[in-house]
């Protein structure tokens, strides 16, 4: 099966040595670590959204963030309305965000490149006034309350309890983004992003794939936005500005643009060093512009695909 | 039966091109064109630079629309379908400077050719690996020396294998009426004799309906059954090979005057 390489040895140990920590992590852990670990992997589901659209299919899209608030504002809201188990109100917030992004979607396909980047920009900067002003439904800049998630008889009311779900979550996530990347919509989302013209030649509907994308990318957003709401209990609309549409789209750049690996790798490593850093807050910003500026010298195609060159180059004795 | 088939293919060509005409402002690049390919025939369409070939081939592959005119596939007015309708009528096209899925394995560029085959059923739309679809790609990549170079990225290959890739790629349409953009420009003799033989057997062995936009003389006239001559936007000759070879206007058209005028005393 030549298309379906096997996973490397090594590459195997590591997922298995990252699943027993990801599995036992709030057995030995502090609550505090817990919380690290639940908002790392609402990142993870934030940057594989970003992915599909950015590292697919090649369209810039720069209102992640606005994607990440609508699903958080709705799947909380809705939660709030009616009294149905928390995944209920977590799709309703995966769907909004997922029109909105299909909304968005058309409106740009006339743009693209820089182009497509700033009116996309545009966007995430509405939403977040939206969000700060629209105070009837979003309680404005005073922030709105996330009432406890309920799976049934279980409320989640702790870090630790949200963890498996959190993580289960990510894991569906994770297992949908690979069956979209593998499957014929996925190959039209790369063929969009290498040529639209060969791919229109190739029968692809370039303007409905790159739509699509466009959706699945903010749904899947809108879905992170609900995990968040599993162990959070605050939204204010300061966390969804264009920082945090940065910080998604830097993950997915520094572990390396186009594969879902990256995709993950870098939410979790710039995750951590973020949260490293957050202990010399006066360098933070600092080391942060340092560390992109010397992947985009020395590692353009990512963390990952720069470790495995150094492996095949130490195998190779240079 | 198979005679009779014969005569009524040949009474309405397989594809028919009606007074063709492009404008690109007040430029005229094709007046008036008419060409018509026969089915299972290999069609080439040549002339010197700026004579208006690649505009009426893509006019042909619905990349642009012309100004007036009529073009007939198999019966069917495409003239003005959208292009990306081509591929599920069984109309395939390469492009002259490449287009290929560079990040993208040989492979996966010749599996997004079967595009529109891959979605017959939902298992099959959401399978890495469609079935009957990957076979007839190992097949592709065989018959066109791929094989072993299936899992290299595209644009890490050389010129000659990325051309070889295009017509992968489109002959995993599946196509009836191939369109290839200069398809020998840039091989190296050994390149051209092996697509040579691809394409007289695309037309033997598929029934496949070729036409092909070239330059490379060694090329068209060895294995065209038909030539049409373009020069300055309309068509000067046509013919077979030798038909068009021997033609003055040809001659003209492509050396000079002067040298038309020798050759017509040699």
């Amino acid at each position: 099966m030549p298309a379906r390489r096997a996973l490397s040895g090594t590459a195997l140990i590591g997922l298995v040595a990252a699943v027993i920590v990801a599995v036992a992590l709030p057995v030995f852990t502090s609550g505090y670590v817990v919380y690290i670990a639940n908002l790392l992997l609402v990142f993870v589901v934030l940057c594989l959204g970003l992915h599909i659209v950015i590292g697919e299919t090649g369209q810039f899209s720069m209102a992640h963030a606005a994607f990440y608030g609508i699903g958080i504002y709705a799947s909380a809201l809705a939660n709030r309305a009616v009294d149905l188990p928390y995944p209920v109100a977590m799709l309703f917030g995966a769907l909004v965000a997922g029109a909105v992004g299909l909304f968005i979607g058309a409106l740009a396909l006339r743009m693209r490149d820089i182009y497509l980047a700033l009116a996309t920009f545009a966007f995430g900067e509405a939403m977040q006034w939206v969000f700060a002003n629209w105070d009837s439904v979003t309680n404005g800049p005073n922030g709105l309350r996330i009432s406890p998630a309920r799976f049934g008889p279980i409320e989640i009311l702790s870090d630790k309890q949200a963890y498996p779900f959190v993580l289960f979550f990510c894991l569906v996530m994770i297992g949908l983004t690979v069956a979209i990347s593998r499957s014929r919509l996925g190959r039209s989302f790369r063929a969009v992003r290498e040529s639209e013209v060969a791919a229109m030649a190739m029968g692809i509907d370039v303007r409905r794939a790159r739509i699509v994308s466009f959706g699945l990318s903010a749904a899947i957003a809108g879905f992170a936005g609900g995990m968040f709401g599993l162990f959070q209990t605050f939204i204010h609309p300061d966390s969804l500005g264009f920082q945090t549409t940065i910080l998604v789209l830097t993950m997915v750049v520094v572990g390396g643009l186009g594969s879902i690996a990256g995709a993950i790798g870098g939410a979790i490593v710039f995750g951590l060093i973020s949260e490293v850093l957050r202990q010399a807050p006066q360098y933070q910003e600092i080391i942060y512009g340092a560390i992109l500026i010397l992947f985009m010298m020395y590692a353009p195609r990512g963390l990952f695909a720069f470790i495995g060159d150094r492996i095949r180059e130490a195998r190779h004795g240079r | 039966m198979v005679a009779e088939n014969m005569a009524a293919e040949t009474a309405a060509p397989f594809l028919d091109v009606e007074g063709l005409t492009i404008r690109f402002g007040g430029l005229t690049a094709v007046g008036g064109l008419d060409m018509a390919v026969a089915k299972g025939s290999i069609h080439a369409l040549i002339g010197p630079n700026g004579a208006g070939k690649s505009t009426t081939f893509n006019c042909i592959s619905r990349f642009y629309t012309p100004s007036e005119g009529r073009i007939t596939y198999d019966g069917r007015d495409i003239t003005r379908m959208p292009a990306r309708e081509m591929a599920g009528l069984g109309i395939a096209r390469s492009f002259q400077n490449l287009e290929l899925f560079g990040e993208l394995t040989v492979f996966e560029n010749v599996l997004i050719g079967a595009h529109v085959h891959a979605g017959r059923s939902w298992r099959d739309a959401i399978s890495a690996r469609p079935r009957g679809i990957v076979e007839h790609v190992d097949e592709l990549l065989e018959r066109t020396g791929l094989t072993s170079y299936a899992q290299t990225k595209a644009r890490n290959l050389d010129f000659g294998h990325q051309k070889m890739v295009e017509i992968a790629r489109a002959l995993a349409i599946r196509p009836k009426l191939l369109l290839l953009d200069e398809p020998a420009a840039g091989l190296r003799n050994r390149e051209i004799a092996a697509l040579d033989r691809l394409l007289c057997e695309l037309r033997e062995r598929d029934g496949l309906t070729i036409l092909l936009v070239e330059h490379v003389m060694q090329l068209v006239m060895s294995i065209s059954d038909r030539i049409t001559v373009l020069s300055f936007g309309t068509k000067i000759a046509e013919g077979t090979a030798a038909e068009v070879r021997a033609n003055p206007a040809v001659i003209e058209a492509y050396l000079g005057r002067e040298a038309a005028h020798e050759a017509a005393h040699a």
